[in-house]
């Protein structure tokens, strides 16, 4: 009796699905220990697709401890890794989706229903990123470098500083403005044909780009474009060499990483 | 130019991946994980400080080794009203 009590509720402590991606997989295999806390990852097949999943509590993942949580996403993204590698193709999920059981039925008769619903737009989707691996692609320049190569083949900016050295101070200080305001337009104008250029290049040679938010680097360079693409096999060596174009010129650098899965690429929209 | 990975310092990249993309299931399905996204944040930004000094630390090297080769020129000294202007232009956003 305390036996079947123990075993009864060892079971309901398990009845969460944590969800790590979808793959092209129709069979129930396990991939072994290699999910978040050493947990058992396997697959909950539906036709010819599947969920990759653990059993355990139906709780999300909550901490205080940076390092606890830098684990659990380190994990996440290894059984997501083992995934793709033993599978093939795979959808992943970011951090912290784990699926509940209703009343009606469990979280695996959940999941199970979904699958059902959503099969012919995950398989859509699992079409587009077969044989594709995600890479970032962001491009930085030196702005003190690239102004300085605009003013010396701007004759405005240059008339403007060789006036700025010749005025008295008031007159300086005015002109000082207005070449600010040049530099600052000329700037601009040049980040947006670079953007465009760049963009239109680097999209030759993926199957789909996403454009990302720039961020504030703690350092000198300024991004002035971050992309995510996803790219077809061997392609990233060819986007390699339009990258090494770029960086090539004079006050850019370009940071490219990968191969992610393609987590940029999961979702239609 | 060949992509670098996660044990090569690209380990930010590839968290801000984990942390805001992917599928997403309808909600009705899923444990609801409010606490996620903030720890999301927090996580990345404590990551995040270490691994920018490792890259700046990276890029400062990439980059004096670039110019000892004289592929790339550094600013003449001759111009600090420019620079001045330069720097006056400040970050140029772009979302």
């Amino acid at each position: 009796m305390a036996e079947m009590a123990a075993t009864q509720e060892s079971a309901a402590s398990e009845e969460g699905r944590y969800l790590y991606c979808i793959a092209e997989a129709g069979e129930r295999v396990s991939l072994g220990p290699v999910g978040i806390e050493g947990r058992e990852v396997h697959t909950i097949p539906y036709e010819d697709i599947c969920a990759v999943v653990h059993d355990g509590p139906p709780e999300p993942y909550e901490s205080d401890d940076h390092e606890v949580i830098k684990a659990w996403v380190l994990a996440h993204q290894r059984a997501v890794e083992a995934a793709w590698a033993r599978l093939g193709t795979v959808l992943p999920l970011g951090f912290g989706t784990v699926i509940k059981g209703e009343s009606g039925g469990g979280s695996e008769r959940n999941l199970a229903h979904w699958l059902t619903q959503e099969h012919g737009r995950l398989k859509h989707r699992l079409d587009k990123v077969r044989g594709k691996a995600e890479y970032g692609v962001q491009v930085f320049w030196d702005l003190g470098v690239v102004a300085h190569g605009l003013a010396q083949t701007s004759p405005e900016i240059r008339k403007m500083e060789e006036d700025i050295r010749t005025k008295s101070k008031g007159v300086a200080y005015m002109y000082r403005q207005r070449l600010e305001n040049l530099v600052k337009g000329a700037v601009e104008t040049r980040a947006d044909e670079c953007f465009k250029d760049f963009f239109r290049r680097i999209s030759q040679h993926a199957d789909e780009v996403k454009v990302e938010k720039t961020k504030k680097p703690e350092h000198p360079l300024q991004m002035i474009m971050n992309l995510s693409c996803l790219v077809h096999g061997n392609r990233y060596e060819e986007l390699g060499v339009e990258l090494d174009k770029i960086a090539q010129m004079e006050g850019f650098s370009v940071r490219f990483t990968g191969p992610w899965p393609p987590y940029s690429f999961a979702s239609d929209a | 130019m060949e992509p670098i990975g996660k044990s090569h310092g690209a380990l930010v990249d590839l968290l801000d991946r984990v942390l805001d993309k992917g599928l997403v299931i309808q909600a009705d399905l899923i444990i609801s994980v409010a606490g996620v996204p903030l720890i999301g944040v927090n996580l990345r930004a404590a990551l995040a400080g270490i691994e920018t000094m490792r890259e700046y630390g990276m890029m400062r090297e990439w980059d004096e080794s670039i110019r000892a080769e004289g592929g790339m020129r550094p600013v003449p000294p001759g111009s600090p009203r420019l620079d001045e202007a330069a720097k006056a232009v400040g970050l140029a956003e772009r979302a």
